[in-house]
Parts: C-alpha cells; sequence; structure tokens
C-alpha cells in the first residue's frame, strides 16, 4: 500500500512561492468581499466601480501613478536592508525625515528652481540616511536589534513634522492651517499629473537590482545576507556592508518623501507620509526581496491604496486599506510557510 | 509635595498601560514566540472597551471583554505562527497592520467621545494618606493593584518556582529537549502567546478606561513597541517587565508635567521622550554592562518555529 504524507523542503519551489502570494491576495479580497455584503454593500458592483476609477479614466490612472511612486521606495528601502538580513520597519520615519529636510532647503534656501530641486533631492537622500543612523550603528556595534529602533524613530520623526508643520514652519497667509506654505521648486510632470518621481522610481529599483545582481559589492551583500558564516570565511567586510546598506535603505525611503513633498502634495504636513512606510513593508514582502518585483507589488499595493480611496465614499478609509494589507501579509507568510511542503507517497 | 504626588499618580496610571503589555509579551517570548502584534492588540483592546462601555456602562465588562478579543486574535496568530510555523516576524508585523486598521475603522463612531464608564481609584484608609506615595500608589483604580502587585508575583512564581513554569522556560529554551521530556511544545506555546495577547489587549482596555479616558486614531502611540522593547530591558522578567514600565510611566509623566506647567519645551518634543527613552534603554545596557548579558539573554529559541519531525 502506498501511504501518502507530507514532505517539507527545505526552500520552496518558486512556482509554489508565487501561487502562495496570489492566493494570499486573493483570499483576503474574498474576505473583504464578504464584509462587504454582510454591511448591506455589493461588493462586485463596488469592485466594478473601482477598477472603472482607476483604469477608466485619466484621473484615476494619474492618481495610480503618484501613489505607485512613494510605495515602490518604500517598498525599494525594506527590500535593500533584506538583502543583507536588516529589517528597516522604519521606512515611515524616514520617509518624514527626507520630507523634513527637503522642505527645509525648499522654503529657506533661496535658489533656481533647478538648483533647488538637486539640493532637495541630495538632503532627502540624507535625511533619511540620518534617521536611520542610530539603529545601522547600533546594529553594527552592540547586535541591538534594529526592527524596534527603526520603528520607534518613527513616531519621533511624525512628532518632529506634526511640530515643525503646526508651530515654527507653518503658513501664516492663512491659505492652509496647519501645514508650511507652498514649497517654490516642484518636481516637473512627467505625464498628466504625475512627476518625474515615477521613472526615477523604477530607474533607481533597476538600477539597485543590476548593482545586486553585477558588482562585486552586490555579490558580497548578498553572500553576508544569505549566509553570515560563509561571508565571514571569505573575509568579507559584514559590519561595513551591513552600515552601507542600511543607510542607502534609509536614504532611498528619505527620497519618497522628498518626492512627495516636492512632486504631489508641495508643502509638508503631518500624516503627509499617508503610512507609505508601513505599506512599503507589505510592498517588499510581497517582491519576495527582489528589487525589480519591488515596481510590481509597489503597483498592485497602489492599486489596493487608490481603490480604498476611492471606496470612501462608501465608508471605507485607508485604515481598512491598512486592516486589509495586514490580512494579505498575514496570510501570505502562512503561504509562505505552507508552499514548503510537497505530498509524497511512500513505497510499501 | 503637590508635583511629586501628581508625577507619581500618573506614572502608575502610564505606566501600567506599558507594564500590563510587557507581562504579555514576557508570557509569550519566554515560551519562544517574538509577538510583534502588541500595538495592534492593544489598538483592538482599546477600542473594544470603548464600545462595550458605550454599550453597558460597566468598565469591568469593557476590561473583560477586550481580553477576550485580544485572546481571539492572539489565538489566530498562534496557531499561525506554532502550528502552521509561518514566519513569526511577518504575522506580526500583519497583526499590527490589521489591529490598527480595524481599530481606527471601528472607531471612527466612538472617536472624540469620553468613556462612557471609567475604572475609579479607590482609597485605601490610612496608607492614601501617607506623604508622596500614599495618593500615588493606595488611591489607585483596581487595575493598578493587579498590574503592579498581583500579576508579576504571580508570574514571577509561576515561572522560576514551579516544575510548571521550569517547562515553560524549558519550551523557550530547547524544544526539542522539552518535547523529548515529554512536554507539549506546541500546546505550550499555544496557551501562553494567546494569554500574553489577551494582556496585551487589556492593556490598551486599560489605558481607555483609565488613563486617557476615550478612544481617538492613534492612541495607542507605539506604545506597544515600547513594551516590546522594555521586554529585553527587563531581560525576560516579569517584575523587571514592570519596574521598567513604572520607569517609562515616569518618562511620559514628566512630559505630562511639563505641558501643564508650561516648561519652556514645545508640547512635541516632551511627547518624544519615551520613544528616545526606550531607544537609549536598548541600546545602553548592551554596550555599558558586558557582562550582564547572560543574564540578559534572551531564550534560545526565540523567534524559532519547532518542526517535530522534517524528513
Amino acid at each position: 500500500m502506498a501511504n501518502i504524507r507530507l514532505q517539507r523542503l527545505p526552500s520552496a519551489h518558486p512556482g509554489m512561492a508565487i501561487g502562495a502570494r496570489f492566493a494570499a491576495i486573493a483570499i483576503a479580497l474574498v474576505f473583504a468581499g464578504l464584509v462587504l455584503a454582510s454591511t448591506g454593500n455589493d461588493p462586485i458592483g463596488l469592485a466594478g466601480q473601482v477598477i472603472g476609477a482607476s483604469f477608466g479614466s485619466t484621473y484615476g490612472m494619474e492618481d495610480l501613478g503618484l501613489v505607485v511612486i512613494p510605495l515602490i521606495l518604500t517598498g525599494l528601502a525594506v527590500t535593500v536592508g533584506q538583502q543583507i538580513g536588516a529589517w528597516n520597519i522604519g521606512a515611515e520615519g524616514q520617509f518624514y525625515a527626507g520630507a523634513f529636510a527637503a522642505t527645509a532647503v525648499g522654503l529657506f534656501i533661496p535658489a533656481s528652481e533647478p538648483v533647488s530641486l538637486v539640493l532637495m533631492f541630495a538632503v532627502g537622500l540624507f535625511g533619511g540616511a540620518v534617521w536611520i543612523l542610530i539603529p545601522t550603528l547600533a546594529r553594527a556595534y552592540a547586535n541591538v536589534n534594529e526592527l524596534i529602533t527603526t520603528l520607534l524613530l518613527n513616531f519621533v520623526a511624525v512628532l518632529m513634522v506634526y511640530y515643525v508643520s503646526t508651530d515654527v514652519w507653518r503658513d501664516r497667509s492663512g491659505m492652509a492651517n496647519s501645514s508650511t506654505p507652498r514649497i517654490p521648486a516642484e518636481v516637473p510632470e512627467f505625464w498628466g499629473l504625475v512627476h518625474w518621481g515615477l521613472p526615477i522610481a523604477v530607474l533607481l529599483a533597476i538600477g539597485i537590482s543590476l548593482l545586486l545582481a553585477f558588482s562585486k559589492w552586490g555579490y558580497e551583500v548578498r553572500l553576508v545576507g544569505s549566509n553570515p558564516s560563509a561571508g565571514k570565511y571569505a573575509g568579507i567586510k559584514a559590519k561595513k556592508h551591513l552600515i552601507t546598506v542600511m543607510l542607502i535603505s534609509g536614504a532611498v525611503a528619505g527620497l519618497a518623501g522628498m518626492l512627495e513633498v516636492a512632486g504631489t502634495v508641495h508643502r509638508l504636513q503631518g500624516g503627509i507620509s499617508n503610512n507609505f512606510g508601513y505599506l512599503g513593508i507589505m510592498v517588499a514582502v510581497l517582491a519576495r526581496g527582489s528589487c525589480i518585483g519591488v515596481i510590481f507589488s509597489g503597483a498592485l499595493m497602489g492599486f489596493i491604496l487608490n481603490s480604498g480611496i476611492i471606496l470612501q465614499t462608501q465608508g471605507l478609509t485607508t485604515s481598512a486599506v491598512l486592516a486589509m494589507t495586514g490580512l494579505i501579509l498575514f496570510l501570505t507568510a502562512i503561504g509562505d510557510e505552507l508552499a514548503h511542503y510537497r505530498f509524497v507517497r511512500d513505497k510499501a | 509635595m503637590d508635583l511629586l504626588t501628581g508625577l507619581f499618580t500618573t506614572a502608575f496610571l502610564a505606566g501600567g498601560v506599558l507594564a500590563l503589555a510587557a507581562l504579555g509579551e514576557v508570557l509569550a517570548e519566554r515560551v519562544g514566540v517574538v509577538n510583534l502584534g502588541v500595538e495592534g492588540l492593544m489598538a483592538m483592546g482599546a477600542i473594544t472597551a470603548i464600545a462595550t462601555v458605550a454599550a453597558v456602562p460597566s468598565p469591568t465588562l469593557g476590561f473583560l471583554a477586550a481580553l477576550a478579543v485580544g485572546a481571539l486574535f492572539g489565538a489566530v496568530f498562534a496557531g499561525a505562527t506554532v502550528f502552521l510555523r509561518a514566519n513569526q516576524v511577518l504575522c506580526g508585523l500583519a497583526l499590527t497592520l490589521m489591529g490598527t486598521g480595524l481599530a481606527s475603522t471601528f472607531g471612527k463612531a466612538y472617536s472624540g467621545m469620553p468613556a462612557r464608564a471609567t475604572f475609579e481609584g479607590i482609597e485605601i484608609p490610612l496608607l492614601s494618606s501617607l506623604p508622596i506615595f500614599g495618593k500615588a500608589f493606595f488611591s489607585q483604580n483596581i487595575l493598578v493593584y493587579l498590574i503592579y502587585l498581583i500579576l508579576p508575583i504571580g508570574l514571577s512564581y509561576l515561572m522560576f518556582y514551579t516544575r510548571h513554569g521550569m517547562n515553560m522556560r524549558a519550551v523557550g529554551e530547547n524544544p526539542a529537549a522539552a518535547d523529548a521530556a515529554g512536554i507539549p511544545v506546541n500546546l505550550m506555546r499555544f496557551a501562553y502567546v494567546t494569554a500574553g495577547s489577551a494582556l496585551a489587549a487589556g492593556a490598551g482596555a486599560y489605558l481607555t478606561l483609565a488613563f486617557v479616558p476615550g478612544w481617538s486614531d492613534g492612541v495607542i502611540a507605539g506604545r506597544g513597541w515600547i513594551a516590546v522593547a522594555l521586554v529585553i530591558f527587563a531581560g525576560y522578567r516579569p517584575i523587571p517587565a514592570v519596574l521598567s514600565g513604572l520607569l517609562f510611566g515616569f518618562i511620559t509623566a514628566l512630559g505630562f508635567v511639563g505641558q501643564a506647567r508650561g516648561w519652556p519645551i514645545a508640547p512635541a518634543f516632551l511627547s518624544m521622550l519615551p520613544y528616545l527613552g526606550t531607544i537609549a534603554f536598548i541600546i545602553v545596557p548592551v554596550i555599558a554592562w558586558q557582562r550582564m548579558r547572560r543574564l540578559m539573554a534572551a531564550p534560545a529559541a526565540l523567534g524559532e518555529p519547532y518542526y517535530r519531525s522534517v524528513r
């Protein structure tokens, strides 16, 4: 008699792993649909409305393009950290720090628009990197878990931005109540309302992906990330790589903040990040550590987020989207593990 | 002194939130499971409590309802991480996203309203008239005693002076050995992660029923993450966990007093204190007391799923 049992494989088959991700998203969507139906809504009608609003009009596509920019970048930030085994859960804070630094330059350093934009770009990167500096050094030199330190700094960054936008830098012209004045320099438009941030984000993802795949640096980073003891044996300076990678991760999240203020919102205000930092974790997890994958999972996450914004008229909010994302992440984690199993038939 | 009395009273209240959540996390981490969902569980507990007292004005009922909701979500998390062995970090983050998202969705209806019923202080005769500490500790609500006396002493006894506690710690240190000794590893993990999650949700309920009182979006404000960090600082022990919760309650209280007295520092900066303090408190000991490391070490199997038979 043949005996069927489950066998766990050390690594999941790529097809199974990707299948598990799609299954997770599908189950979460069905679940959300059931919840909507139970509250007296028509989920299929709403879904049609969402798809129509997102893809059926130029406006919809433009909105989608705008939310995809920060999602690709925050997702990329988390993915870059993962390459060397670091969990940067502080993309939210680095986003605020980048936005803060860019606003400071945009508002207070008088320069022509192109010069101003280049400076804002640079300080956006710098702000994000500064914001992850302490967690980075603590992880590298004292082995303090970066997960909690990066995360706690999110709250500090939120308070800092809240303070400057409602107090010292507040717009006193009466045009806006709890935000800074409009920043004069603007990232130029690339397609409709979508600014050049979109191609920048996509090119950055491709660039980092190429560096990781083909440079000596990338090889060493991936080796240390996947097998620290092998890296040590090969004489790779793991600490140096860890520091660079984490700083790059912070800088990319900071760039997301800079592009958001200089390209989309044009003012610094509390809540400017829209949870992009947290949603970036989701983008990175769905991308399975691939920087190119981030472009696609960022687009998917953007669609989900945009759907939430469209559904606001039905009483749904961005917090409902956050809950939904949590459910997808939860099911993905389960699916990832289940993808490791296969049925085998024992010979009798 | 009036200032000190106010400071300690607020410190006990604010610290209680962190202490209760940290106790829950101690339970989960001692059996080897990192639960990063504390923030989300607290949010769910907080809104459950507010919704319950809005329907039935009984703070006890609100607190119990929060415990039940916490246990429910905790059981789902534990089921996924212990039995299905899904990644603990991802599931914890997912639980936080779900919890905070759901809580602010449901919380919209209750936002800005004061809680309809709250835990009131009970004056203990004589003791409450002691200087400084009297008012702060002996005229508090019933949960304060549960958090600062009953739970830490009870859990400490359970963990370090009973056979069951030894089994529990064995599960977190070396699940394979525990399994060989006949301890039901997965069942133990499931039970304590669920119980710990209930306490985390209870901490959220305590926040909205006794400390803040009322729901507003973002009311948890990272306290769940601070609690997770405090567990490391406390070396995974119940009594130090509660004491470090109190220490952070004191830091929070200092910020409040500063705001009330109009110190020339913007409130936003005073509000940053607990977060910056937590970061300092998990970095400094590692550098300062190298020799303490063994004593403060995490359970050896923390974060690792246990497979009885991988073939």
